[in-house]
């Protein structure tokens, strides 16, 4: 049960999800994102075993950035019609200033809430294996961002390889973490120089692997879409809908 | 399933490379590469091209499988037609299905993750449909030996293992013509001659041509019925039957171990993502000592040396002495500067005197001013010991020194390390040429699974069978040949 | 549109998308940090940043889509990643990518000096603006802001941008991994032009 949406096919997780945010955009009302929101933190408490702790952490700045959007649109929001409900100085909040300001800052969880239930639950590699299947994405683009998304953790290891190489070799290793975090600046562009390097080696063995770019007509691993992944976006869809229904029932 | 075939309508095509007046040249370099060939390659054919480090055997390889010109921007004159088609006349890629090609470079040549991962790429670029590609991945695995290693992330495989893989990715493609360069160099001795057995009952079996780039011929027995010798300048020296040869001869060295001892290490431990890679090493090195450090693939050597220099902490364990210089087994992590010159000079410990001794001693002084990425395999390794020779460390933890390099380059080495070791320098190698071994070491350290077995005296190892056997080495072939000189 | 492409320089376009999209994503949290405390003013001076990618491609790649195509997957991973704007900003990134790629090919992919690759910036910068302006709802914010708000991103769009990415690609071309591409093809014959 657990484990439905990591399974679910990541491109009908992608166009449910991507969907879902197209029609959120067109509802100004605060109700329909922060049912949203609470909506996507229930799917996920049901269908997935996702880290929470890791989600709050990716929340977090998200809260952050909501809060700006509610108090920016409050102060500096053009003006708009309805009574005003408070006034401090020059700024006047009116009616529909505070509903706005709600409604756009709630967005921001809704959409994000929703991106990381794809991010946490979706491989990218299967993400991508799965476009080239089902959405015929280029073969010669999949496999080259495939290559580069797995070199990722290479980076990371190259980093290290620079530093040994710089320890090795008797250069300066600075002593105060403030002159590192420096120095990171000039670690960047033998960083990337490296990993262009890597790059083009990894084209070489793509073509000597006989990699001509043409569409497949085997995979070894086949993503199909099954009954499961219908049944998943007709509740994504479901709940989209209930959640924007609620703007023309009361308001 | 073969139909008889009407004698007119099928051209048969059984020269796989004609190369006509060819010549090649890199983009940013004055003096062609390659120069004027003229060569025909036979179906069938088991073809070896030798010639100095650096003379281009790689790059002929790299437009063998049609990789260069394309994506080098170098040019090419003349004309090299592949299966009877101009070479530009393919799309990138697909002659590549038909000749499948073993790169120098262990660590250069994987797009996938995984073992199964980089398999079944290639089978799907080959169109092989879904329901035999489980069945021929097993097959190569076990073909290869590399059963165990199905899941394993390809980035974590020790050198040789790498090159197995390498290897078995290049056979899964049942191809037509096989490009290996220096395939022996990374393999253990044991290894390297089942290899060598192993392709010969295939290429009996399949009719494969086998075009492959090779230093140290006497690995290959009789193996090859012709040799393609390239000089220095890139063109054609010799076009002949091929000759088994022997081994270089060396001089044996004289012992000059000293008492004070320039390097402990005890009861080391490494760990990566929960795997010992070994475990409870102690060791000490003497100054003026030369040790060399022999073991199947994957053993711990390369993990052994890192440890030894600190890029590695060990949790466990502690390492005594002065601060080692590293050559590691893929040279190019050393690199920090924009051509071989700076690259040597960097530490700034060497006058200019001893610097141009390197420099010549080495063979790099053509190639003073290339940068050190664009440069032939056996050179950056070349570059990488001379930049931790000018450093002038105590001691020197040299991984795999030996491979890719041609005869005189080798010997050059061997002196280079002797004199340093008259000095009172300690110097650990990590090879499996064991007849440099047997000429260079004062003593031998041998290595199973992790742990070290013993250290050994030369002369005394060599005749101890059993214990060659346990650890995949052979006896050097010039063995007696000692014996006799020097009793 | 790919090709005409060399599968590295495909490889070479996909990797600098990655790697950026993480940049964007760290630099987009930094932003949304930043943006809590001063508002959507935060993120104006520093939009540069989001346009580097398809300055530095281009100006290594020199082939139409080198700054579309980068810019668009750069978005793709932030979105993949996780953040506050959803699938939308793939959208952005597209137009991004589509105002830089104007001003080269407004040259014909022939010049790619620092005027044009400042162009590219600003250019990415107004039509991410003209985007935002009608989509994000800028219309209801005070005209003066918005003026402001523009000035500052088509600058940073020429500045951090242009001259960053052209900083960038320069530095990588010194420490000699882009041979072979057209880059070095073409510093060798009009050096600086
Ligand atoms: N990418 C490159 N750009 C410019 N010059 C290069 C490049 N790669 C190699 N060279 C030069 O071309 C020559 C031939 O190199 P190549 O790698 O073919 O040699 P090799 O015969 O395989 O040597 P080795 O036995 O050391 O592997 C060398 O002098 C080298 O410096
Ligand atoms: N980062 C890593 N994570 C997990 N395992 C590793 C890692 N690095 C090395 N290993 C494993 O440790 C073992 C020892 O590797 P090492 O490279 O030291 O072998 P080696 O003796 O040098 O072999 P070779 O002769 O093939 O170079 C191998 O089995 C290897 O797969
Ligand atoms: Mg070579
Ligand atoms: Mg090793």
């Amino acid at each position: 049960m657990r484990q439905i949406l990591h399974n679910m096919n990541p491109s009908m997780k992608f166009l449910a999800v991507t969907v879902s945010m197209l029609v959120l955009a067109f509802f100004f009302n605060p109700w329909t994102p922060l049912l949203f929101f609470l909506s996507v933190i229930a799917l996920q408490l049901l269908f997935s075993r996702i880290n929470w702790k890791l989600w709050l952490l990716f929340m977090l700045p998200f809260f952050f950035g909501a809060f700006g959007y509610l108090w920016t649109t409050l102060v500096f929001g053009a003006d708009t019609g309805g009574p005003i409900l408070w006034s401090y100085g020059p700024i006047e909040i009116t009616e529909q200033n505070w509903a706005h300001a709600w409604s756009l800052s709630l967005r921001v969880l809704a959409f994000s809430s929703l991106s990381l239930l794809f991010a946490l639950t979706t491989d990218p590699v299967r993400f991508i294996q799965s476009l080239m299947q089902q959405w015929k994405l280029s073969p010669k683009l999949a496999y080259s961002l495939m290559v580069s998304y797995q070199f990722l953790p290479v980076l990371k290891a190259e980093l290290e390889q620079i530093q040994q190489a710089h320890r090795l070799r008797g250069a300066e290793i600075d002593k105060h973490w403030w002159n590192r975090l420096l120095a990171m600046r000039r670690l960047f562009i033998p960083l990337l120089a490296g990993a262009v390097r890597k790059a083009e080696r990894a084209a070489f063995a793509m073509e000597a692997r006989g990699f001509t770019g043409e569409p497949r007509t085997a995979f070894y691993e086949q993503l199909t879409i099954t009954r499961m992944d219908y049944v998943l976006t007709a509740l994504f869809g479901i709940v989209l809908a209930l959640c924007c229904s609620i703007e023309f029932l009361d308001f | 399933m073969r139909l008889p075939v009407p004698k007119r309508t099928m051209p048969v095509c059984n020269q796989v490379f004609v190369l006509e007046d060819f010549s090649f040249c890199y983009p940013d370099t004055a003096d062609a590469t390659l120069n004027h060939l003229d060569v025909a390659i036979e179906e069938g054919q088991r073809v070896v091209i030798t010639g100095p480090s650096g003379c281009g055997k790689s790059s002929l390889l790299y437009l063998l499988n049609r990789l260069y010109p394309a994506n080098c921007d170098g040019t090419v004159s003349g004309t090299l037609d592949i299966y009877g088609k101009r070479s530009g006349y393919y799309a990138p890629g697909e002659i590549n299905q038909t000749v499948a090609t073993v790169f120098q470079d262990p660590d250069a040549q994987f797009c996938m993750p995984t073992v199964e991962e980089e398999l079944a790429f290639t089978l799907e670029n080959l169109h092989t449909p879904h329901e035999d590609m489980q069945a021929r991945i097993d097959d190569i695995l076990l073909m290869t030996g590399l059963e165990a290693h199905r899941h394993r992330v390809i980035q974590t495989l020790s050198g040789g293992w790498k090159q197995r893989v390498a290897t078995a990715c290049a056979l899964i493609m049942e191809p037509k013509c096989l490009l290996l360069d220096e395939p022996l160099t990374h393999l253990d001795p044991l290894t390297a001659m089942e290899f060598v057995s192993w392709l010969d009952a295939l290429q009996s079996q399949r009719k494969l041509t086998i075009i492959a780039v090779e230093h140290k011929l006497e690995l290959w027995g009789s193996f090859f019925d012709r040799e393609i010798a390239l000089n220095a300048d890139g063109c054609i020296d010799k076009d002949r039957a091929f000759a088994a040869t022997l081994p270089i001869p060396f001089k044996k060295r004289q012992h000059t171990k000293r008492h004070d001892t320039l390097l402990t290490a005890e009861q080391l431990m490494i760990e990566k993502s929960g795997k010992q890679l070994i475990s409870a090493v102690s060791l000490s090195l003497a100054a003026g000592q030369v040790a060399v450090v022999a073991g199947p693939n994957g053993c711990g050597k390369s993990t052994l040396l890192k440890a030894l220099c600190g890029i590695y902490r060990p949790p466990n364990g502690t390492v005594r002495g002065d601060p080692a210089g590293y050559v590691p087994q893929s040279p190019e992590q050393l690199f920090l500067t924009k051509n071989v010159t700076d690259e040597l000079a960097f530490s700034g410990k060497s006058s200019p005197a001893e610097m141009d001794r390197l420099m010549n001693g080495l063979f790099l002084q053509p190639i003073a001013h290339a940068h050190p990425f664009s440069i032939s395999h056996g050179q950056k390794r070349r570059v990488a010991i001379g930049a931790m020779l000018a450093d002038k460390r105590k001691v020197l933890l040299l991984d795999e020194p030996t491979a890719g390099q041609d005869e005189q380059a080798l010997k050059e080495l061997y002196e280079l390390i002797d004199a340093r070791a008259k000095d009172g320098c300690t110097a650990v190698i990590v090879t499996h040429d064991m007849n440099f071994a047997a000429s260079i070491a004062d003593s031998i350290l041998l290595m199973k699974d992790g742990t070290l077995t013993g250290v050994f005296d030369p002369d005394a190892l060599w005749g101890n069978d059993e214990l060659l056997h346990e650890h995949r080495l052979l006896a050097p072939k010039g063995r007696n040949a000692y014996a006799t000189d020097f009793a | 549109m790919l090709k005409s492409w060399k599968l590295k320089e495909i490889v070479l376009m996909s990797l600098f998308g990655v790697v950026f999209g993480i940049v964007y994503l760290v630099f987009l949290h930094i932003g949304n940090f930043w943006a809590g405390i001063i508002g959507p003013l935060a993120y104006e001076w520093m939009f540069g940043i989001w346009f580097i990618v398809s300055i530095i491609c281009m100006y290594i790649i020199r082939k139409p889509g080198a700054a579309l195509l980068p810019e668009t997957l750069a978005a793709t991973i932030e979105v993949m990643l996780g953040n506050a704007v959803g699938p939308r900003l793939i959208l952005s990134g597209i137009i991004q990518g589509l105002g830089a790629e104007a001003a080269f090919a407004m040259t014909r992919y022939r010049h790619f000096h620092v005027g044009v690759l400042m162009l590219a910036g600003a250019l990415a910068g107004v039509f991410s603006f003209v985007y935002g302006y009608f989509l994000s709802g800028y219309a209801a914010l005070d005209p003066s802001f918005v003026a402001l708000m523009f000035t500052l991103r088509v600058l940073s769009g020429a500045i951090i941008a242009g001259i960053g990415g052209k900083y960038i690609a320069d530095g990588l071309l010194a420490t000699g991994s882009l041979r072979g591409y057209a880059i070095a093809r073409t510093e060798k014959n009009d050096a600086g032009v």
